[in-house]
């Protein structure tokens, strides 16, 4: 019986311990320590320097980033978020947003951006859209990422064709793409990986067909269909690798090496693009050629506040600052990203002069949110499996396409029950 | 006298198959290694060497300082600490929990001794990700959350601990036991100074397998532990992963580093593998 | 009459020596609880309460973020229903199968190694013990590697035999064979080091017994090796069994997300992973796995009915 009850009160001294370390919001001198989630290694020294000029700013908070590899950042997140110790202020991104927004764990924000001013409106509008849900916004964007057409000159050059220009359509690029493959020096004029924000929903939307309307699927769609035959047929024609050959070398992997001619890529590798001499030398980038449509996607990353939070005064502090024009300029020095921010990515731009990257920002105009939905995983998830065939060079597309528009439908359907 | 006459012929077959021996465990040795190697060449490339097309076996210049780098980009120290902090604990908290339970299952009897072993193998049978978000609130709940118990709590207790030390307890000679049960030794005596060295090579099994387990061991860390101060260097080299770019060489010239502790054990406790349990007395 | 047959015969044992008094023996029966409790209380808070917990939810739907409700038996009936279920238990048994290789390898090298006076065995069991300490990414990376469809070693080799080029791990018809493969690679030296336990258990005196008879190497392999490491090998078997069934790591590994053959190679517990972590399914992910549990057990079951006729106990 005593046993018994040495045990209960060595179970409970952490658990008190817990409990009241969980009741102070501040710590000892009334310094607020805020937690911020993040993903991405390489954007901490310059996330530093923001948060550095903020707590200049604001002398009782200070905020201690926590890393988390992007291979386990979401479990890890529901997890604390379960446990209700997950970080005051952290990372979302499109994928997640209305799962989060609508199970009740994110701070709305709409209140706070109105009482504030904060300059939500300098951000792009379809980017700002992503995040909010059911007309009450989550999350402010940081950063943005376009998808723009990269170009090897010296593949151009000797193959004696102009490089590719905002007058470009698809035809242009099939024309180039012919020209440009090279099958005894394994060169391949365009390197179209399955690859769903980069390639897929660009050509869908560039056909004039949609990914998610009105909470129907659009892979189903004639346009959407032509969309996908637009990189499908490129790889039957073998001007493009195979998708089962780029399983193991990347698109990105093969255009570094001058083995693919032209690729499409988001912005945000496009300081990985100039880290390669070879591309850093003779690489060029544009916008994307015209299809039916003018079109790229658009995606980036917002700063949320959790729900949960016990600091949320200082929490809403910080990511008000985000959003402002000095946060977003400091982060644009550091080069990693393209701040959201709206004429703050000079210093980007000047970080690679090589590039003419503000095509991703004249992209702008015609960009398409990415899309999402409450539980976006689960439609995202059935895309690669269905069109992997189509996309190894087996051919039916078409009919792949309409097998995935119906479970995509299926799926969203079970989204609202 | 026996040697005399048993040497001479034997030694002649030893040679005669002691060169295909050395051939096919080379052979294999090779195999095995060879990933390790990878390792070794990839700490030594550039960043922009990996992401070649097509990928290069020698780098094309030998550049070491991925490995100073690792020293710098984590709190290498810490994490290296916390790592043998978790090795020590869920592996002697194995040895001692799995021997104990082990021993009485493989050779004492008591009520409902068969129930509780199959109830116990059951845990064997759990995908571990299942049980990840419920241990997580009962650490949670004991307010271990970033600490170093936190790290190896669940994993001190082992249902293929004991199943392995049940098999090889199994083995021994009932003999030896009914002999000091007669001379009048209680339970643990009989446990601790007569069966319990008998199994030695098997303890020292387990005791590679949970070290190397908990050593590598990722995902609970990650989860329990989000701190880098009181991550375990596996988790901590899984930081270096970026969305976009992963620096590779720093990452393997990392786990480089962190691999040498578990091979300087697993040599220590070889010498346990090599020598043969010495059973005198037994079934002649 | 019981599941497991060791303890049929040292029922059998204790009751033809019935030398022990009452006393000593129900002092017996305590300290062998007390032996049992220590990991008893482990397996209890932190494995049988929570999958006590997990088997609730499987008949809930269960919130990303905490929060169910009662759905009854709709998540089982999803699961039967779910052609990927079929498919992802097809390639884990697949797996099983090929997983079991690893044994008579490790046996094979064990056994090897055993041999007397042969140099550099210790350089060997520490080259053997290395797949362990490679970091899992590395693992990845270099087979990814060898499988390259353009530029892997593999197909170098296979090209030199005249055979023709294949994308290994991407192609669906080998995808299963090819990540197979590397379970193998990977697990082989772990049951080395069981299985070198079990041979440093036998006593040396039967080998040199043996030696005296005339026996040859193969012949004492399979006389005396085999035979008395039997307990050890069931042992494996089950454990090498469990683990396969639950392959995940490697398979997270090696098979990108936009690989082609992703549905061919899928196992049980990646599906599972796939709907508990990424799509939010909680209730039905717990349904799944205890499908899958269900499946391990009766497999089990069945092993430890076979044993009798295999393995050999002292």
């Amino acid at each position: 019986m005593r046993r018994r009850t040495l045990l209960y009160g060595a179970m409970a001294a952490p658990l008190l311990a817990a409990c009241s370390g969980q009741s102070e919001g501040k710590e000892s001198g009334g310094r607020t320590t805020l937690s911020y989630g993040v993903w991405d290694v390489a954007q901490v020294p310059g996330l530093q320097k923001v948060i550095d000029a903020f707590e200049k700013e604001n002398p009782g908070i200070s905020v201690r980033m926590e890393l988390t590899p992007w291979s386990s950042y979401w479990t890890t997140l529901k997890t604390a978020m379960r446990g209700g110790t997950a970080p005051d202020v952290f990372w979302m991104n499109a994928v997640n947003l209305q799962l989060y927004a609508s199970n009740g764990v994110l701070e709305p924000l709409s209140g706070h951006i109105k009482s504030d001013a904060t300059p939500v409106d300098r951000h792009p509008d379809a980017l700002v859209k992503i995040y909010a849900y059911q007309g009450t916004q989550y999350g402010i964007p940081k950063d943005f990422d376009t998808i723009g057409l990269w170009y090897n000159k010296a593949l151009f050059d000797k193959a004696g064709i102009k490089y590719p220009d905002a007058t470009w359509t698809w035809d242009d690029v099939r024309d180039a793409a012919a020209e440009l493959t090279d099958p005894r020096r394994r060169v391949h004029g365009m390197a179209a990986e399955m690859d769903r924000q980069a390639q897929l929903y660009p050509a869908i939307h560039g056909a004039g067909g949609y990914v998610l309307e009105d909470g129907k699927s659009g892979f189903g769609d004639e346009r959407s269909i032509e969309g996908l035959r637009y990189w499908t047929d490129m790889i039957d024609r073998g001007w493009s690798p195979p998708q089962s050959a780029m399983v193991e070398s990347k698109a990105r992997n093969r255009f570094w090496s001058e083995k693919a001619a032209m690729v499409y890529e988001i912005s945000a590798f496009s300081g990985q693009y100039h880290a390669v001499p070879a591309i850093k030398d003779h690489g060029g980038v544009t916008v994307l050629p015209k299809g039916r449509e003018r079109a790229t996607i658009i995606h980036g990353l917002a700063n949320v506040i959790s729900a949960k939070s016990r600091k949320k005064e200082a929490a809403w502090k910080f990511v008000h600052f985000m959003a402002g024009r000095k946060a977003a300029e400091i982060q644009a020095s550091a080069g990693i990203t393209i701040s959201s921010y709206e004429g703050t990515q000079d210093a980007w731009f000047k970080s690679m002069p090589q590039f003419d990257l503000k095509c991703f920002v004249e992209m702008l105009e015609y960009a398409v949110p990415y899309p999402s939905s409450k539980n976006t995983a689960v439609w995202e998830n059935l895309q690669y499996p269905l069109l992997g065939a189509a996309f190894s060079g087996k051919g039916g597309i078409e009919s792949a396409a309409r097998t995935l528009g119906e479970q995509m439908d299926r799926a969203l359907k079970g989204e609202r029950a | 006298m026996r040697e005399s006459s048993v040497r001479p012929a034997s030694r002649r077959r030893f040679n005669a198959g002691s060169v295909a021996t050395h051939a096919a465990l080379s052979l294999g040795a090779l195999v095995m290694v060879f990933p390790f190697l990878w390792q070794l060449l990839t700490a030594a490339k550039s960043l922009a060497e990996t992401a070649k097309v097509p990928p290069t076996f020698l780098p094309d210049t030998w550049n070491w300082s991925s490995f100073e780098e690792v020293f710098t980009a984590l709190p290498f120290r810490e994490m290296l600490f916390n790592s043998v902090f978790n090795t020590v604990g869920r592996t002697v908290g194995q040895l001692v929990f799995c021997s104990l339970a082990a021993y009485a299952f493989a050779r004492m009897q008591f009520r409902g001794r068969n129930a509780l072993f199959a109830l116990f193998l059951s845990v064997l049978m759990v995908p571990s990700s299942l049980l990840v978000l419920p241990q997580y609130d009962i650490i949670q709940r004991l307010g271990l959350l970033n600490s170093a118990p936190a790290l190896f709590l669940p994993g001190m207790f082992s249902a293929f601990g004991t199943f392995m030390l049940r098999q090889f307890f199994l083995t021994l000679p009932k003999e030896l036991e009914e002999a000091a049960r007669i001379d009048g030794a209680g339970p643990f005596r009989i446990f601790w100074s007569i069966m319990l060295p008998l199994v030695r090579p098997a303890l020292a099994a387990l005791a590679v397998i949970t070290a190397m387990w908990s050593w590598n061991d990722l995902l609970w860390p990650l989860i329990v532990n989000t701190d880098p101060q009181k991550m375990p260097i596996s988790a901590g080299l899984t930081s270096l992963e970026g969305q976009f770019e992963t620096n590779y060489p720093v990452m393997m010239a990392g786990s480089l580093i962190a691999s040498l502790p578990m091979l300087i054990v697993y040599v220590f406790l070889q010498r346990h593998f090599v020598q043969s349990v010495a059973l005198s007395g037994s079934k002649s | 009459m019981s599941v497991f047959p060791s303890t049929a015969a040292a029922k059998k044992a204790g009751r033809s020596k019935p030398a022990a008094s009452c006393s000593p023996k129900s002092r017996n029966q305590k300290a062998a609880y007390l032996f049992v409790a220590p990991l008893g209380i482990g397996f209890a808070v932190f494995y049988f309460w929570p999958l006590l917990q997990t088997f609730f939810y499987s008949f809930t739907e269960f919130g990303a973020f905490g929060g169910n409700t009662w759905v009854g038996t709709d998540n089982y009936v999803r699961v039967l229903k779910d052609v990927t279920v079929w498919q992802a238990l097809g390639n884990t048994l697949i797996y099983c199968v090929i997983g079991l290789l690893a044994l008579p390898l490790a046996i094979g090298v064990a056994a090897l190694l055993n041999r007397r006076g042969l140099r550099g065995v210790a350089v060997y069991r520490a080259l053997y013990f290395i797949p362990f300490v490679t970091l899992p990414v590395a693992v990845g990376l270099v087979w990814n590697w060898l499988y390259n469809g353009d530029y892997g070693l593999i197909n170098e080799v296979f090209e030199w035999f005249g055979a023709d080029r294949r994308y290994w791990i991407s192609d669906p018809s080998t995808a299963v064979y090819a990540i197979g493969t590397v379970m193998v690679w990977s697990t082989t030296g772990y049951y080395l080091i069981i299985f070198m336990a079990g041979i440093k258990g036998i006593p040396q005196d039967y080998y040199e017994a043996a030696e005296l008879d005339g026996a040859g190497p193969l012949r004492r392999f399979f006389t005396i090796t085999l035979p008395l490491l039997s307990p050890t090998i069931f042992f494996a078997s089950i454990i090498c069994m469990i683990n396969s069934l639950q392959t995940f790591d490697l398979i997270y590994i090696m098979m990108a997300e936009k690989n082609p053959a992703i549905g061919d190679t899928q196992s049980v517990v990646s599906l599972f992973y796939k709907w508990a972590f990424i799509e939010n399914a909680q209730g039905a992910a717990a349904a799944l796995a205890f499908l899958l549990m269900l499946i391990i057990a009766a497999l089990t079951l069945v092993q430890f009915r076979l044993q009798k006729r295999w393995v050999h106990y002292a």
